[in-house]
C-alpha cells in the first residue's frame, strides 16, 4: 500500500525551459526527482569533424556557432588557440588586443543578460526577461555596427582584426556603458531582495567547492561555490593583467549565489569595458593586424588553450601536421557540456519546479553542448 | 571578492517592501518610452557595415576565385574560360566569366569572400543594407551572375555604400 | 402577468442576464488589456493591430491618435477559439475530457447572480440575506473541472497541473474563508448589500481590517491561479498544466470561467474591503442614501463606481503578474498552511478582543483598529517612496 510509486517523465527535448533540445528523463516520485538523466545530442553537427576538413581561418565562422549566444569568446578561444600554435601571441598589436578584450567582455554582457533573462522567465519572473531583451539589443547593436552582425559574429582573425573599428563606435559603447550599471540595479530591484526569488534560488542546487573541481565545472558555477578561478587571471590572456577588475565568488554554492556572481560579473564587465575605451583610443589606428602571411599553416605540433568564456573554460586543443593548412585534429572543451554533468546529482531530491531552476543556472547552450 | 546582500531589515520584511520595490519598478516601466518598433512600417536602419544580401560586379571581377576558396561551405560556384583577346594590338590571355553562381540558401553570410576578394572596391560584397530574404521556394535563393548583379524582383536598397572607404578615420589619440 | 412571478422571476433573470452580458463583455476586454498592459510594463507594444483600419475609416482624424491600437483584438480572440481545430487526444477519457472545461462554467456564471452591482433593489439580482456563504459555497466547486481536465487528458503534465490545483485550490479556501471572519464581526452580516451599507456609515473594512484585506489578496490570487501562484499552469515547468491538451473552444472555457472567478473574487474584494458602490466616510459622501436618492441614475453612477473598483483590481492582477516570480508546490503549501491561515486566526482574535474590549469599557474598537491599519499604510509608503541612496542593492564586498 504505501510502496513508492515512481512515474517516468520525458522532460524535452521540446520543452519551454530545456533552453534548446536538452532531454531529461526524470524519474518522479510525486514531484520530488528520484534520478533525472539528461539525453544529448540533438543539435550536433559535427564541428570538430568539419574543423579537420577546413582551412584555419574558415574554422571561425564555424566557431560562431557552437556557443550561438556568445560568438565573439568562441571566436577569441579560436584564434588564440592558432596564435598559439604558430608562435605569434606575442605579435598581435595593442589595438587589436584591446579590441577582442572589449568584444568579449561586451559579449560576456550580452550572455549574462541572456542568461539572466531565460532564468528568470523559468522561474515566473516575466518582466526582466524583456528588460534583459532591451539592453542585449543595444549590445547587439554595436556588434552590428562593429562586424556587420549581431549574433554570429566571425568577428577575429588569425594574427588581429579583420577591421578597425567604426568611426563613433568607442562612443557608442561609452554611452552604453554609462546606463548600463543602472540597468542592473533595475533588474535586481525586481529580483534580488524579492522574498519569492530568494525561496526559489537559496539552498536549490547547491554544489561544494570539492564537488564542484571533481565534476569539472568552471565559470560563474565554480566561483558561485567559493572557488577563485578565473582564466582571465590564472592563466592570462591578451591584455587582461593590465586591466583592473575583481573576480566575484559566492559562500554557499546554490542557485542564489550563482545568480548573484553572475550580477556581479556583469557590473565588473562593465568596469573592464569602461577602462578599456581610454586604452583603446591611445592606440593607433588601423594598425590591428600581426604581419603573418595570408596562408595560415602552423608548425607541426599540438596546443591547447583555452579561455574564460562567459560559460566557463572553453578550450581548444588542435594538433596540426605542419603540411596542409587544416587542423589533423581539433577537440574543443565546452563548458556548457561539462557543466551540464553535474544536473542528475544538483537535480536528485529537489522537486520539479527545481529542475528548471537549475538547468537555467548551470546557463547551457545546446549548441555547445552538442557542437 | 565575495558577494553578500545585505540581509532585509525586519521593518521592510514585515512590510513587504521587497515585493512593493519591485511593484514600483513595473509600475514606472509603464510610463516610459517602449523599445520596440511597428516592424513592416517602421524599420531600423542597419548599420554600415551589415552583413546582408550579395551584390556582384561583372566589370570588377577578375575571376581569380579567391573568394570561392575562402568559403567555409564551398556555395560560391564559378566556371571560368580562357579568351585571346586583342588589346592595345597585342593579343592577350584573358580568362572570361562563365558562371558566379551563390548558394544563398545555405550561406551564412560570414562575408570571407568579401574579405578575400582582391580588387578594389570589392566586387563581391554583402554591404547592401538588406536583411529580408525568406522566400517560399529553395529555388528561389539560387543566384547566378544576372541575378546577383541586378537583383531580380527584390527590393533594392535605395543608397548602395560603393565600398567602405579605408580606416583613415582616427579614434582620437595619435594623429 | 401575475406579480409574484414577475418578482421573482422574470426581472432577476433579465438582470442576470444584463449583469451576465456586461461581464462577459469585461471577460473579453480584459484579454486585450492584459496582453497590453504586460506589454507597456515590459517596454514592449503589446497588441496594437487588430482593427487599427477599421477605426480609422470610421472614426474622425482628430480622433485617430486617442484610440488605443489592436482594439479589435478583443474580437478577433474569440473568433480564433471557435474557428481553430477542436484537437481531442484519442487516449483521453472523453466524458471526462468534455465535462472539464464545461464544469467550471456553471459556478462562476452563477455567482454572478448573487452580486450587488448597485443600490438595492434595482441593481441587486437576487437579494440573499447570506450570499457571502453562497458564493463562497460556488466558487469552491470550481476545481472540479480543473482536476477533471488534467486527469482526463492522459498526458502527465497535465495530471500534475490537475493535482497541484487541487491540493492548492482546496488549501486556500480555507484563509480565503478565515479572513473573512473579521468582516463578519465587524458588520454583523452575511448579506453584502448590509456591508456595503455599513462600510459607507463608518470607514471601508480596508483600514480595521487591513491583514485580512491582504489575505484575502494572497488567497484570491492563489484561488484564481494567477502569478505568484500560477503553479497549475507554470508554463515553464508543467508546459501549460492542466490545460496542455485543450485547444479551441474546450481551452476558451477554461479561459473564460478562469476570468469569471477572477472577477467574481474582484467583486468580494470590492465589496467586502472597499466599500462597493458606494464613496463615502462615516456616512458622508455618495451612500446608498445619496445614490437612491438620485433615482436611476444614482444607481447607474452607483454601479460604475463598483465596476471601476472591480477593473481596478483586475489591473492589479496583472500587475502582479508582470512583477513577481512563481512561487514553488512546497512553499505555496507552506504559505497557505504555516502563515495564511494562523495570520487570519490571530486577526479575527485581535479584532474580536478589541471589538470586546470596546464594548466593555467604551470606546469604539473599529476606530482603533482603523487607526492601527491606517498608520501601518503609511509607514510602508513612507518607507517605499522615501528618497534614498539604494539601500535595497546596497552590496558589502568583503576580501576573500
Amino acid at each position: 500500500m504505501f510502496d513508492v510509486h515512481e512515474m517516468e517523465v520525458n522532460f524535452g527535448p521540446q520543452h519551454p525551459s530545456t533552453h534548446g533540445v536538452l532531454r531529461v528523463i526524470l524519474k518522479i516520485d510525486g514531484e520530488r526527482i528520484v534520478d533525472a538523466k539528461p539525453i544529448i545530442g540533438y543539435l550536433h553537427r559535427g564541428t570538430e569533424k568539419l574543423f579537420e576538413n577546413m582551412s584555419y581561418p574558415m574554422c571561425i565562422p564555424h566557431t560562431d556557432r557552437m556557443d550561438y549566444v556568445a560568438s565573439a569568446t568562441n571566436n577569441l578561444g579560436f584564434v588564440e588557440t592558432v596564435e598559439k600554435l604558430m608562435g605569434i601571441t606575442k605579435q598581435i598589436p595593442k589595438r587589436a588586443q584591446l579590441m577582442r578584450v572589449m568584444l568579449s567582455e561586451l559579449q560576456r554582457l550580452s550572455s549574462h543578460l541572456l542568461w539572466l533573462a531565460t532564468h528568470a522567465i523559468d522561474i515566473g519572473a516575466m518582466t526582466p526577461f524583456f528588460y534583459c531583451f532591451r539592453e542585449r539589443e543595444q549590445i547587439l547593436d554595436l556588434f552590428e555596427e562593429y562586424c556587420g552582425a549581431r549574433l554570429t559574429l566571425n568577428c577575429m582573425r588569425i594574427g588581429g582584426m579583420p577591421e578597425d573599428l567604426p568611426p563613433g563606435w568607442l562612443d557608442d559603447v561609452e554611452a552604453f556603458v554609462d546606463k548600463f550599471d543602472a540597468a542592473i540595479d533595475e533588474y535586481e530591484s525586481l529580483l534580488t531582495n524579492n522574498r519569492i526569488w530568494k525561496k526559489r534560488t537559496v539552498g536549490i542546487g547547491v554544489i561544494s567547492p570539492e564537488e564542484a573541481i571533481d565534476w569539472g565545472i568552471t565559470g560563474p558555477p565554480l566561483r558561485g561555490s567559493g572557488v577563485e578561478w578565473d582564466l582571465r587571471r590564472a592563466q592570462p590572456y591578451e591584455c587582461y593583467p593590465e586591466l583592473q577588475f575583481e573576480i566575484p565568488i559566492g559562500k554557499n554554492g546554490d542557485t542564489y549565489d550563482r545568480y548573484l556572481v553572475r550580477m556581479e560579473e556583469m557590473r565588473q564587465s562593465n568596469w573592464i569595458l569602461k577602462q578599456c575605451i581610454p586604452l583603446v583610443k591611445a592606440t593607433p589606428a588601423g594598425d590591428i593586424k600581426a604581419k603573418i602571411s595570408r596562408v595560415v599553416r602552423p608548425p607541426e605540433g599540438e596546443v591547447y588553450h583555452s579561455i574564460e568564456s562567459p560559460k566557463g573554460e572553453l578550450g581548444y586543443y588542435i594538433i596540426a601536421d605542419g603540411k596542409t593548412q587544416n587542423a589533423y585534429r581539433c577537440h574543443v572543451r565546452p563548458p556548457s557540456f561539462v557543466n551540464l554533468q553535474a544536473l542528475p546529482a544538483m537535480a536528485k531530491g529537489h522537486l520539479v519546479s527545481d529542475l528548471v531552476a537549475l538547468i537555467g543556472t548551470i546557463d547551457i547552450v545546446l549548441g555547445e553542448v552538442d557542437r | 571578492m565575495h558577494v553578500e546582500y545585505q540581509k532585509p531589515r525586519w521593518s521592510d520584511k514585515f512590510l513587504l517592501l521587497d515585493m512593493l520595490e519591485g511593484l514600483k519598478t513595473t509600475l514606472r516601466e509603464l510610463f516610459k518610452p517602449k523599445v520596440t518598433i511597428r516592424y513592416p512600417e517602421e524599420r531600423m536602419e542597419p548599420a554600415n557595415r551589415f552583413r546582408g544580401m550579395f551584390k556582384f560586379s561583372f566589370d570588377r571581377c577578375i575571376a581569380c576565385k579567391l573568394c570561392a576558396l575562402a568559403c567555409p561551405i564551398d556555395i560560391i560556384y564559378i566556371d571560368v574560360h580562357d579568351e585571346q583577346r586583342e588589346i592595345d594590338g597585342k593579343m592577350k590571355k584573358l580568362k572570361v566569366l562563365d558562371r558566379y553562381d551563390i548558394d544563398v540558401k545555405r550561406c551564412m553570410f560570414c562575408a570571407l569572400c568579401e574579405e578575400a576578394c582582391p580588387t578594389k572596391p570589392k566586387s563581391i560584397w554583402l554591404t547592401t543594407k538588406t536583411y529580408e530574404l525568406a522566400s517560399y521556394d529553395r529555388k528561389d535563393l539560387y543566384f547566378n551572375m544576372q541575378q546577383l548583379e541586378y537583383w531580380e524582383g527584390r527590393p533594392e536598397y535605395a543608397g548602395l555604400p560603393a565600398d567602405e572607404p579605408e580606416p583613415k578615420q582616427i579614434e582620437g589619440g595619435m594623429p | 402577468m401575475p406579480e409574484p412571478l414577475m418578482r421573482y422571476l422574470i426581472w432577476p433573470l433579465v438582470k442576470f442576464l444584463v449583469a451576465f452580458l456586461i461581464v462577459q463583455v469585461i471577460v473579453a476586454a480584459m484579454n486585450y488589456i492584459e496582453r497590453r498592459l504586460l506589454g507597456l510594463m515590459q517596454a514592449r507594444l503589446g497588441p496594437n493591430r487588430v482593427g487599427n483600419e477599421v477605426f480609422e475609416k470610421i472614426t474622425p482624424r482628430s480622433l485617430h491618435r486617442f484610440i488605443p491600437g489592436g482594439l479589435l483584438q478583443i474580437i478577433a480572440d474569440p473568433i480564433k477559439f471557435i474557428l481553430k481545430e477542436d484537437i481531442v487526444p484519442s487516449s483521453s477519457e472523453k466524458v471526462a475530457y468534455f465535462l472539464g472545461p464545461m464544469l467550471p462554467l456553471i459556478p462562476a456564471f452563477l455567482v454572478f447572480c448573487l452580486i450587488p452591482y448597485g443600490p438595492p433593489p434595482t441593481f441587486v439580482v437576487t437579494h440573499v440575506n447570506v450570499g457571502l456563504l453562497l458564493i463562497l459555497a460556488l466558487t469552491s466547486t470550481g476545481v472540479y473541472g480543473i482536476i477533471l481536465g488534467g486527469w482526463a487528458s492522459n498526458n502527465k503534465y497535465s495530471l500534475m497541473g490537475g493535482l497541484r490545483s487541487a491540493a492548492q485550490m482546496v488549501s486556500y479556501e480555507v484563509p480565503f474563508g478565515l479572513s473573512i471572519v473579521g468582516v463578519l464581526m465587524l458588520c454583523g452580516s452575511f448579506d453584502l448589500v448590509r456591508i456595503i451599507n455599513y462600510q459607507a456609515d463608518h470607514i471601508w473594512n480596508l483600514f480595521p481590517q487591513l491583514i485580512a484585506a491582504f489575505i484575502f489578496l494572497v488567497a484570491m490570487n492563489a484561488e484564481n491561479n494567477r502569478t505568484p501562484f500560477d503553479l497549475p499552469e507554470a508554463e515553464s515547468e508543467l508546459v501549460a498544466g492542466y490545460h496542455t491538451e485543450y485547444s479551441a473552444m474546450k481551452f476558451a472555457f477554461f479561459m473564460l470561467a478562469e476570468y469569471s472567478s477572477m472577477i467574481v473574487n474582484c467583486c468580494l474584494m470590492v465589496s467586502l474591503f472597499f466599500g462597493g458602490w458606494t464613496l463615502a466616510i462615516n456616512g458622508y459622501g455618495l451612500t446608498t442614501g445619496v445614490l437612491r436618492g438620485w433615482g436611476l441614475a444614482g444607481g447607474i453612477l452607483g454601479a460604475v463606481i463598483f465596476i471601476s473598483k472591480v477593473m481596478l483590481f483586475m489591473l492589479m492582477y496583472i500587475w502582479f503578474r508582470a512583477t513577481f516570480p512563481r512561487f514553488r508546490f512546497d512553499q505555496l503549501m507552506d504559505l497557505g498552511w504555516k502563515w495564511m491561515i494562523p495570520l487570519a486566526l490571530a486577526n479575527i482574535a485581535v479584532t474580536a478582543v478589541v471589538v470586546l474590549l470596546g464594548l466593555q469599557f467604551n470606546f469604539q474598537g473599529e476606530v482603533v483598529l482603523s487607526i492601527a491599519g491606517a498608520a501601518i499604510i503609511a509607514f510602508t509608503l513612507f518607507l517605499l517612496l522615501r528618497p534614498r541612496a539604494k539601500v535595497i542593492h546596497a552590496r558589502r564586498v568583503s576580501e576573500a
